[in-house]
């Protein structure tokens, strides 16, 4: 795997060496490019932070958590990770911690550890993507999917958990 | 979007109000500060990809690649503009690589690509995808799972990987499902 990028420069730069493309000066066109689109996301990404931050400090979301937790235990999903699970669609560096959290806590081998790991693995920052991917485009229907990766997120907990159970 | 923000706001606001005014100024400049260094290191991500992508447009490799996953990228996604289906192309190669930093950028441009054709079907199935996380190999958490003296780091490939797949699948059908249901709905009514 770690193979795979080294070998990718290498190809492409070979080929455009080869075709006498201008290397150095279209890397940093392309470049260019890169800060263009990252200063468009940055009043939007700073928001959105923003928002978690108060989610955090307010309480609202060990709240959530707390109050989420019988339901999460009944579908099997260990109470350590309700808050995990809650957090993940939401911050990416914030579930990171907790996700560290749970496995200097109980062991890396061990079966919450397991179950965090691949609930963290196996779903995304929607929100983030969200906001990411729409910005800029039209408002039309946007909540559809949305409520659709939604629904889809939970049940990859619920799954992560069952599968760590089973495999 | 909206009324989840203000939502948010008004409400973390009151409940602050009452149990420690003081935290919500360090709040809200924490959550500005942690956005302004996601930035630079998306910056540090996207110069890296954007500016490799560039030379390889240029070369016309990417126009190969895209080439052969276009056809199947303009059915799914029901696009007809060719720079949204490369663009579409790459992102989902990107994504199956496992170089997610990589896919992003494609990603967007093809949102706005879709976005602006007017293919709302396309920009929103493009959505799912991306936010059902469809990353095969979790190299993050392998090695975070290494480094707290894991037994068998690699251990949860299997699950997550099936988790994966089940959910992005199931939102993918569940969209061309609501999809074709809105517009049975609005052929009935008009």
């Amino acid at each position: 795997m770690s193979l795979v990028i080294p070998s990718l420069f290498i190809i492409i730069i070979t080929a455009a060496v080869a075709k006498k493309v201008n290397v150095f000066s279209s890397f940093c066109a392309g470049a260019e490019e890169g800060l263009k689109f990252t200063l468009s996301l940055l009043p939007i990404l700073a928001a959105v932070f923003m928002m978690c931050q108060l989610l955090e400090v307010s309480g609202i979301a060990d709240a959530l958590a707390r109050a989420l937790s019988p339901v999460m235990n009944a579908l099997g999903v260990p109470e350590e990770l309700a808050k995990l699970a809650l957090i993940k669609p939401f911050s990416g560096s914030g579930s990171l911690s907790l996700l560290t959290e749970v496995l200097e806590q109980y062991g890396a081998d061990s079966y919450p550890a397991r179950c965090a790991c691949t609930i963290y693995a196996s779903s995304e920052t929607v929100f983030y993507v969200f906001a990411l991917y729409f910005a800029g485009t039209n408002k039309k229907e946007r909540a559809l999917p949305l409520a659709i990766v939604l629904l889809s997120t939970a049940l990859s907990t619920v799954l992560s958990c069952l599968l760590c159970r089973i495999l | 979007m909206n009324a989840i923000f203000s939502a948010i706001f008004i409400a973390s606001a009151l409940i602050l109000c009452i149990a420690g005014p003081n935290a919500f100024l360090p709040a809200l400049l924490n959550g500005a500060k942690e956005a302004a260094i996601t930035c630079l290191t998306l910056f540090c991500i996207y110069s890296l990809w954007m500016g490799l992508s560039h030379v390889a447009s240029d070369a016309g490799i990417n126009d190969a690649v895209a080439r052969l996953l276009r056809p199947a990228c303009y059915k799914f996604f029901r696009t007809k503009s060719a720079l949204g289906a490369q663009y579409a192309a790459m992102n989902v190669t990107c994504n199956v690589l496992g170089l997610g930093g990589a896919a992003t950028p494609f990603g967007v441009k093809a949102m706005k690509a879709f976005d602006g054709e007017g293919n709302i079907f396309g920009r929103n199935l493009l959505f799912i995808i991306n936010a059902t996380s469809v990353q095969i190999v979790p190299s993050t958490v392998i090695a975070l799972r290494a480094s707290y003296q894991s037994a068998a780091p690699a251990d949860i490939f299997a699950p997550a990987l099936l988790t994966t797949a089940i959910c992005t699948g199931m939102a993918v059908i569940l969209y061309f499902l609501s999809d074709k249901l809105c517009r049975s709905l609005s052929r009935r009514s008009s």
